[in-house]
């Protein structure tokens, strides 16, 4: 097994000449991109030892491929952040990792190539580990699924620390395909355009929220240019049967996947849903490096070589997560009789917005540092415009004034953009259960309005 | 319709709905991510019942709420137009 850094090497001296990555209105070759991660190299093994952590933003553009197979290729680990946050979060998580060493393995595939933050299955924000083997597993779990090639010219438009988009460069760069990297989807129009090329066999990641917005502003466009899609994926949040229905009509003939994957649990299911009866909720089957089960409390489990090394710094949380290279999600599935994935739910209270997972009462926690806000809840909240968000309900404190932007600002202050809620509500009190936690059952069958549609 | 009037009515919407954002700025695309562009293009359709779609998003149309003023005019009067 090679690894993606080694791929890329070989495609700079096969096919130096090959474009491989576009953004910011240039385009890189193999052989740039390689002289780039070299030069960027040298500098990394001169400034740290291996098996230290390069901590550094998930920027949307080539600086941050180069950055991110350097840090590989220098022996270090990579921990990609969010692009947009917070100085102050990022200062502190660099005081926190930055001297860390995480010692290269024995079996140089085992060894810790990302740390990647997730609230994932427990609530905590967590750096998960993920191995040079995991990578490569993902990697081939979608070339054999979803039929990448070296021809694929894949547009990432979501964020790089994730995995959903960061997953996507493992594929594409040791096939030797073409990435387009844009900063995110608000300029629908353009972002539209890169589909107006023929013949690039062109592919692309979108949440569900991001195909909605397609969907309702920018269908007539991508009919016109659907010809030259050659398939589409999506996974991190729930897919309404509405919009399955609609991508079918809209995109026959473009292959539509829905998958399901985590952080923790790498890519582990795919299901063309291009293909046969369509079931919101159904992820097919699980891809050739990886086996789903389901607990007797319908938790889903996942083996395989995809799976994460554990948790940073975190061996108790390990433990509780991954029992002997399962990993036990808080994710609520079925497996059909055809061996499909179907996801049910959450047995937590771990919202998931997008595909970020994120624990409520961090929010809250970050919400009661608001001098004038005396209590709060944080509830999930289906919004007719913003789709699967976060309501946060809150009380002000006698005497004072507070409006929403001004909580909604305070947040934004301290939190990634993520976890900011869209929506919010005062509101007199908050109900609370007998030991003084915020009744967040209550809340969620029926005691507020979950949903503005 | 008065214009001021429009003006005033669509900021208090777009505030409720996007309380982050700053709605005084000359940069208004540059502060806006997806979300919020769907965001503005439903509530704006939905109130003036005009059709918007992706060739509407320009940092022109999202440069500033006076911009978002024209763009709806427009597209009232496109419509009026057709009837």
């Amino acid at each position: 097994m090679t690894t993606i850094e080694q791929q890329v090497e070989r495609h700079a001296l096969s096919t130096p000449d090959k474009p491989a990555v576009v953004s910011c209105g240039t385009t890189t070759t193999y052989a740039q991109l390689w002289a780039d991660v070299c030069r960027r190299t040298d500098e990394l093994r001169a400034a740290a030892a291996p098996g230290r952590l390069n901590i550094f933003r998930a920027t949307a553009d080539k600086k941050f491929i180069v950055e991110y197979l350097s840090t590989h290729r220098a022996g270090m680990v990579a921990m990609p952040l969010e692009k947009d946050l917070p100085e102050a979060r990022l200062t502190a998580l660099r005081n926190e990792y930055g001297t860390m060493v995480l010692p290269p393995a024995d079996d140089a595939l085992e060894s810790i190539a990302d740390v990647l933050f997730t609230t994932g299955s427990t609530g905590r924000q967590k750096g998960v580990m993920v191995s040079y083997r995991a990578i490569i597993a993902d990697a081939d779990n979608l070339i054999s699924s979803q039929g990448f090639t070296t021809d694929t010219t894949f547009i990432i438009c979501g964020p790089l620390n994730h995995i959903g988009s960061l997953s996507k460069i493992w594929p594409v760069l040791a096939l030797g395909g073409t990435l387009v990297i844009v900063d995110g989807m608000k300029d629908i129009n353009s972002l539209l355009g890169l589909f107006d090329r023929s013949g690039q066999h062109l592919a692309t990641f979108m949440v569900p929220a991001s195909l909605r917005m397609i969907l309702r502003f920018g269908s007539k466009r991508i009919k016109e240019v659907a010809k030259n899609i050659d398939f589409i994926e999506t996974g991190g949040a729930a897919l309404s049967q509405s919009d399955i229905d609609g991508l079918r009509r809209l995109l026959p003939g473009v292959r539509l996947y829905n998958t399901y994957a985590s952080t923790e649990t790498g890519i582990v299911t795919t299901a063309d849903f291009s293909q046969g009866a369509s079931p919101a909720g159904c992820t097919g089957r699980p891809m050739r490096n990886s086996a789903v089960t389901i607990t007797a409390d319908g938790r889903i489990t996942c083996s395989g070589a995809t799976v994460m090394s554990g948790y940073l710094g975190d061996e108790t949380l390990t433990r509780a997560v991954l029992h002997g290279g399962t990993v036990v999600t808080n994710d609520l599935g079925e497996i059909d009789s055809d061996g499909r994935l179907h996801i049910k739910g959450r047995q937590n209270d771990v919202i998931n917005i997008g595909g970020y997972k994120v624990s409520p009462q961090e929010i809250e926690d970050a919400a009661s540092d608001i001098e004038a806000v005396a209590d709060s809840i944080c509830i999930p909240f289906h919004s007719g415009i913003f789709g699967d968000t976060m309501k946060l309900i809150y009380v002000v404190s006698p005497g004072c004034m507070l409006g929403k932007r001004d909580v909604a600002r305070a947040l934004a202050a301290k939190l990634e953009s993520y976890k900011v809620p869209r929506v919010f509500e005062e509101a007199g009190s908050i109900r609370h259960t007998f030991n003084g936690k915020p009744d967040r059952r209550f809340y969620l069958t029926g005691g507020d309005e979950k949903s503005d549609e | 319709m008065d214009e001021n009037k429009m003006k005033n009515d669509i900021r208090k919407m777009l505030e409720d709905i996007l309380p982050l954002v700053d709605f005084d700025s000359d940069f208004l695309f540059a502060e806006l991510d997806s979300l919020g562009i769907t965001a503005i293009l439903m509530t704006l359709s939905k109130a003036y019942d005009i059709d918007l779609e992706s060739p509407d998003v320009t940092p022109k149309n999202f440069k500033n709420l006076d911009s978002l003023v024209r763009l709806v005019e427009t597209k009232i009067a496109e419509k009026n137009d057709r009837q």
